[in-house]
């Protein structure tokens, strides 16, 4: 992962979106008819995930939607933050979410809603009380062996 | 028109979303003590400061905060911590990136990032901090303090 430093509350502002999106693709997924559209949409926050953790927040869309349109209405930000740690949430959003859609492509339908929700679990406490996954899970991985430093 | 099911799960969600994470926010940040602390040994943990090895305690308190690389909130602490060490008389803090230490992780069973240790004098472990400290937890450690 590149270092660099950016504004902390844009990937606060990218996790309310997704949490926001998440919630909606639950909500189709609950209901046959529209169940398809859920995989769809899921398939759509999964690259957008896959952008976050292999190109980082700034050339995230919901960064650049950040940077253009919300940050010129916000004051300059007391500090910067590494960019390390929202691109690993981003990495563990992409895995969990992608498992959803693999399971969803497979018409799991209970697989894709738990797998969505469990996503939007944690963009929605990133987003409204800035709970941080890189804090709370990193080491617990890297001590059962499951990621390298 | 027939009330929709599915928007129960939807609500049900968001306020079990909501009551985690207010259960988080309370939870964390808060102190534990710890009876019959061990002792730290600075050269085994790899205390630096400024580059140059750490070889005594702070007079009156160390804070030795426990890092890794993918954790935002750690520098938001060590900042405070920062503060704290220049204005509170007889205060240490020692900063470890555990990143590459997972034999210390494994040693003091450490789980989430920040975790600060809280020593006396003598480097012994007088408490513990999950999270990011909040002010009340450092003031029950060190007493009435201003930054």
């Amino acid at each position: 992962m590149s270092k660099s430093q950016i504004d902390p509350r844009g990937p606060r502002f990218g996790a309310g979106i997704t949490a926001i999106l998440l919630l909606i693709d639950i909500y189709l997924s609950l209901t046959p008819a529209s169940f398809p559209t859920a995989v769809s949409l899921l398939a759509i926050i999964v690259a957008l995930f896959a952008i976050g953790a292999f190109f980082g927040n700034a050339k995230h869309p919901y960064g650049y939607i950040f940077k253009r349109l919300v940050r010129p209405l916000l004051q300059a930000p007391k500090e910067l933050e590494d960019s390390r740690p929202p691109q690993f949430a981003q990495l563990i959003g992409l895995l969990v979410a992608g498992t959803g859609l693999i399971l969803g492509a497979f018409d799991i339908q209970l697989g894709l809603t738990i797998a969505a929700a469990a996503a939007f679990f944690a963009a929605f406490l990133n987003a409204v009380f800035n709970y941080c996954l890189g804090c709370q899970i990193w080491l617990g991985l890297a001590r059962a062996g499951l990621i390298k430093a | 028109m027939p009330f929709d099911q599915n928007l129960i799960v939807i609500i049900a969600l968001l306020v079990i979303a909501t009551v985690a994470g207010l259960v988080w926010r309370s939870s964390t940040g808060r102190a534990k003590r710890i009876k019959h602390g061990l002792q730290i040994d600075l050269k085994e943990i790899g205390a630096t400061k400024d580059g140059k090895p750490v070889t005594a305690f702070g007079e009156h308190t160390t804070f030795l905060q426990f890092s890794s690389e993918t954790c935002s909130t750690c520098k938001q602490t060590a900042k405070l911590f920062h503060e704290l060490e220049k204005t509170s008389h007889g205060v240490l803090h020692i900063e470890v990136d555990l990143t590459h230490r997972l034999d210390l992780a494994d040693k003091f069973g450490i789980l989430q990032t920040p975790t600060t240790l809280v020593l006396d004098s003598k480097g012994i472990v007088k408490s513990r901090i999950g999270g990011a400290p909040k002010p009340s937890t450092i003031e029950e450690e060190i007493g009435h303090f201003v930054i």
